[in-house]
């Protein structure tokens, strides 16, 4: 009974959402039992918390779980959600603690992860296609030049870059998530950016 | 304005955050010095690229697998009335609070109304020495005196503590005509 109210659901996120809610009303909805905003709001954000814990863990699968976890998380504790702070800024902090207690296992076991599924399994989206192929492999070259740099930041700097500069969240939602006061996050950004320039500055 | 004071605004000059003055001041800084102004381009340029990294998107299975996941999961919607805040605590929370409260009021009515005995009241507030047990027990003071003394303090212990009830005094009052 459980099972089939549960694939149903999995249909019914393939489609196409028609919501117009904000983030703030589906969270909303969805405590009061709509389970079409949760569907909703795992399309919202599935991708954007994809590419922020990614740059953490720096592993494909391992942030897809990390990611499905944090939505786990979400529908089981819907209730503990406020509307005091931003749904964006709660989801993020979930991701981040949860790639952080990753990270502490990963450096506690130091061995390999190994998914639950087999890499033949996963399908992944093939980044946009370039006409040219040399101008492919000099975007390929920038991209991995920056990942790059990014990962030798430290793990304070990493963060605020990656949630300003590639998520383009705002000061104040960084501050919130990070849980360190505005001025400090402004001084961070700052810093990282011109750590990036120094390790980037031969990237023309 | 010098070198440090120069790196510290140039993310609020980039995203145009610096007060008229600040911003004509680190405008003048950049004239005079041609390597900080390549330093802004360049800067710049990349938060272009950061922004303009090609976003990952979830496997094709992830929806299935995250259904699988909740249909896995020990989670019961029935249990969400377990889980709702109550005036902003958890249930559990919640409990000890009204636990504490009530603690709380036990405590303030003792303190309030200590006791309706008036014996209990007596032994409580009256020190060994003035035990009316002691006092008669003593061989070296006045026997009268003590038992006045007791006899006093029971009257008025007896007179709080029956506040609410009336004494007819009406027999023991004599008017002077009678």
């Amino acid at each position: 009974m459980k099972q089939s109210s549960y694939s149903s659901l999995a249909v019914s996120l393939d489609k196409k959402s028609t919501f117009l809610y904000t983030d703030e009303q589906l969270i909303g909805r969805f405590q009061a039992g709509d389970e079409r905003a949760y569907v909703e709001l795992v399309n919202r954000y599935k991708d954007r918390l994809l590419n922020f814990v990614f740059q953490f863990l720096g592993d494909m699968e391992q942030a897809e779980d990390v990611v499905q976890d944090t939505m786990l998380r979400l529908y089981e504790k819907k209730h503990y959600y406020k509307e005091i702070a931003k749904f964006s800024t709660w989801i993020y902090t979930i991701a981040r603690n949860l790639a952080n207690t990753e990270l502490r296992k990963r450096k506690r076991r130091k061995t390999t992860y190994l998914s639950h599924m087999s890499k033949d399994e996963r399908q992944y989206e093939i980044p946009a296609v370039q006409d040219n192929v040399d101008q492919s492999l000099h975007n390929e070259f920038i991209q991995d030049r920056i990942k790059s740099a990014i990962s030798k930041l430290p793990e304070h700097y990493k963060m605020v870059i990656i949630l300003r500069d590639i998520q383009e969240l705002s000061y104040d939602d960084i501050s919130n998530i990070v849980g360190v006061p505005l001025g400090t996050i402004k001084s961070r950004i700052n810093r990282a950016r011109l750590q990036l320039q120094a390790d980037l500055q031969d990237l023309k | 304005m010098n070198r440090y004071q120069f790196e510290d605004l140039i993310s609020e000059y980039i995203e145009n955050q610096l007060s008229l003055s600040k911003r004509k001041e680190f405008e003048a800084y950049l004239k005079k010095n041609p390597d900080s102004e390549e330093l802004v381009y360049s800067i710049k340029d990349n938060i272009k690229k950061l922004n303009k990294m090609p976003q990952l998107t979830t496997s094709s299975t992830f929806n299935e697998r995250l259904m699988e996941s909740v249909g896995k999961s020990n989670y019961n919607p029935n249990e969400d009335k377990l889980n709702k805040i109550i005036f902003g605590f958890t249930p559990a929370y919640a409990s000890l609070m009204m636990g504490l409260v009530v603690a709380f009021i036990f405590i303030s009515v003792q303190l309030i109304n200590p006791s309706s005995d008036p014996q209990q009241f007596q032994s409580e507030y009256l020190t060994d020495e003035q035990s009316p047990r002691n006092v008669s027990n003593s061989n070296n003071i006045d026997n009268n005196q003590n038992q006045d003394l007791v006899e006093a303090i029971d009257d008025s212990i007896k007179a709080d503590s029956s506040i609410q009830i009336k004494r007819d005094f009406s027999n023991k009052i004599q008017f002077v005509n009678d």
